[in-house]
């Protein structure tokens, strides 16, 4: 299994929840602070669905780099 | 505290301007945007609105209204809907040598601004448009009613501007989107093929109690925040971009030259105008209990006020000469270019992205999925147009508020032989 280091910038994510749309299991929404965080099955997603993620954020503010090193 | 159990006195002032301690104050979830009813929230723009909810209706309205705010829009928006209104704007509205060019920054602005509202109206027509913008600056006067000079003229105007507002643009649009929830709630229709703006999610969720939305006007007040929210911000910059631009000197026709050339440099310059010139430089928060921000203890109902300035010219941060305007600055890996100008948190201002594109990134190459954000392709507009300041003519700050980032006013001149014909 490839292992992906997923981050989400709280000062840049507005908690619009596209990434829990697209991948629910891997980020949860923090209600009181407002922004998006990343659950450990993230890192082991398929990583079209990270890559997914990213181009989705309407913020920019997911970061995920492949086991080679990459971001996506 | 006074007799209706309203907020009439802060038991204490706080202040702060150390970026850390700002931006940890604007993720503590005791503080909130709620102040004086009389005096903030009765009667104006801001009664019942999002941005000054706090708990379970803040959280239910943000969870809604930002899916709104979607990657995949922004990218329509900027690469093909948008280039081709404003270039066709623009055409019309530079209709001389000389011209102020504030209120074409805010009808180029409330175009998208009241599509995503979801408002009905006709962006073709310039009449539309114009009752619009009108309708943003009494919005907007209200907005930042805690610094209005004449707060009561002010409850007076956006009493009067809401009720026109609904009736023109809201009731329409509120009926056409009704129908089609019907139509879904019948399951003739796909909850996909319903128009994607904020009224449209809010009549879908209204009756979610932790919405308060029960009462029409305040969804009338919902809609007028977005279109206010997403016009006289952009407006703003770009105005305020072309000042610090021109307040170069000798150098603003390279700096305009290159901002005609490379779009994201364009976008630094927009970013960098954030910085110094932030829409609300001074921002306020109310304790809603006991709370300790960098060690320093804030008493409920305390106010605590940022000073987003200082906290963005903080020279370990932003670089040498902080208070200077430099597109091409070097800053740390920790903070963003328009510093902590959009806010923090959950009160975050959710059309960031929109008037400000994504983080400019580090090495200057943007990807293709990049965002540069709307108010990047306006400045690069009117640059490809040869603005340049006009000699003869002051530009007018606007003094009905005490916030040093709002103009009323900024006569410019354009070469009467570049116009259209330099779009690409």
């Amino acid at each position: 299994m490839t292992t992906a280091h997923v981050t989400v910038d709280p000062d840049l994510c507005i908690g619009s929840a596209e990434c829990v749309r697209i991948l629910p299991s891997g980020f949860q929404i923090d209600e009181a602070r407002g922004v998006s965080v990343p659950q450990p099955p993230a890192s082991s997603a398929d990583v079209d669905v990270l890559a997914d993620v990213v181009r989705s954020c309407p913020t920019g503010a997911v970061r995920v780099v492949d086991a080679h090193g990459n971001a996506l | 505290m006074s007799d209706d159990g309203l907020l009439t006195e802060f038991t204490a002032t706080i202040e702060l301007d150390r970026y850390e301690d700002i931006r940890a104050a604007l993720f503590d979830p005791n503080l909130s945007r709620s102040f004086d009813k009389r005096s903030y929230e009765d009667g104006n723009i801001r009664s019942g609105i999002v941005s000054i909810a706090h708990g379970a209706t803040h959280r239910a309205r943000r969870r809604v209204e930002n899916t709104q705010f979607r990657a995949d829009v922004l990218r329509l928006y900027e690469r093909e809907l948008f280039p081709k209104v404003m270039n066709d704007l623009l055409d019309v509205l530079i209709d001389s040598e000389r011209v102020d060019l504030f209120p074409i920054g805010e009808l180029l602005s409330v175009v998208l601004a009241a599509r995503r509202a979801g408002i009905e109206y006709d962006a073709s027509s310039l009449d539309d448009l114009r009752t619009l913008v009108r309708h943003v600056d009494a919005f907007s006067q209200g907005a930042a009613i805690l610094d209005a000079k004449d707060p009561a003229a002010v409850r007076a105007l956006v009493r009067e501007a809401y009720a026109e507002f609904e009736r023109q643009f809201v009731r329409p649009a509120a009926a056409t989107r009704g129908a089609l929830i019907e139509r879904l709630r019948r399951g003739e229709t796909a909850e996909d093929e319903l128009p994607h703006d904020i009224l449209t999610v809010l009549l879908l969720h209204r009756e979610d109690p932790h919405m308060e939305l029960a009462d029409d006007a305040r969804i009338v007040r919902e809609v007028a925040t977005y279109l206010q929210g997403g016009t006289h911000t952009s407006a703003q910059t770009l105005v305020n971009a072309l000042d610090l631009v021109f307040a170069t000197g000798d150098a603003h026709p390279v700096i305009i030259g290159r901002i005609a050339e490379d779009t994201l440099f364009a976008q630094r310059v927009v970013q960098e105008t954030l910085r110094l010139r932030p829409t609300t430089p001074k921002m306020k928060r109310r304790a809603e209990a006991d709370t300790e921000i960098a060690g320093r203890r804030v008493p409920k109902d305390a106010l605590v006020v940022l000073d987003i300035v200082a906290a963005n010219q903080d020279p370990r941060l932003f670089g040498a000469q902080p208070d200077q305007f430099d597109p091409d600055r070097a800053i740390d890996a920790s903070v963003q270019r328009w510093g902590l100008s959009f806010g923090g948190g959950p009160h975050q201002c959710p059309g960031r992205a929109v008037g400000g594109g994504f983080p400019v990134p580090a090495d200057f190459h943007a990807d293709a999925d990049h965002v540069f954000g709307l108010v990047a392709l306006e400045l690069q507009a009117v640059a490809r147009r040869g603005v340049r300041p006009d000699p003869s003519a002051a530009p007018e700050r606007d003094m009905r508020t005490a916030r040093f980032t709002r103009w009323l006013h900024y006569p410019v001149r354009f070469d009467a032989s570049r116009g259209s014909a330099l779009r690409t």
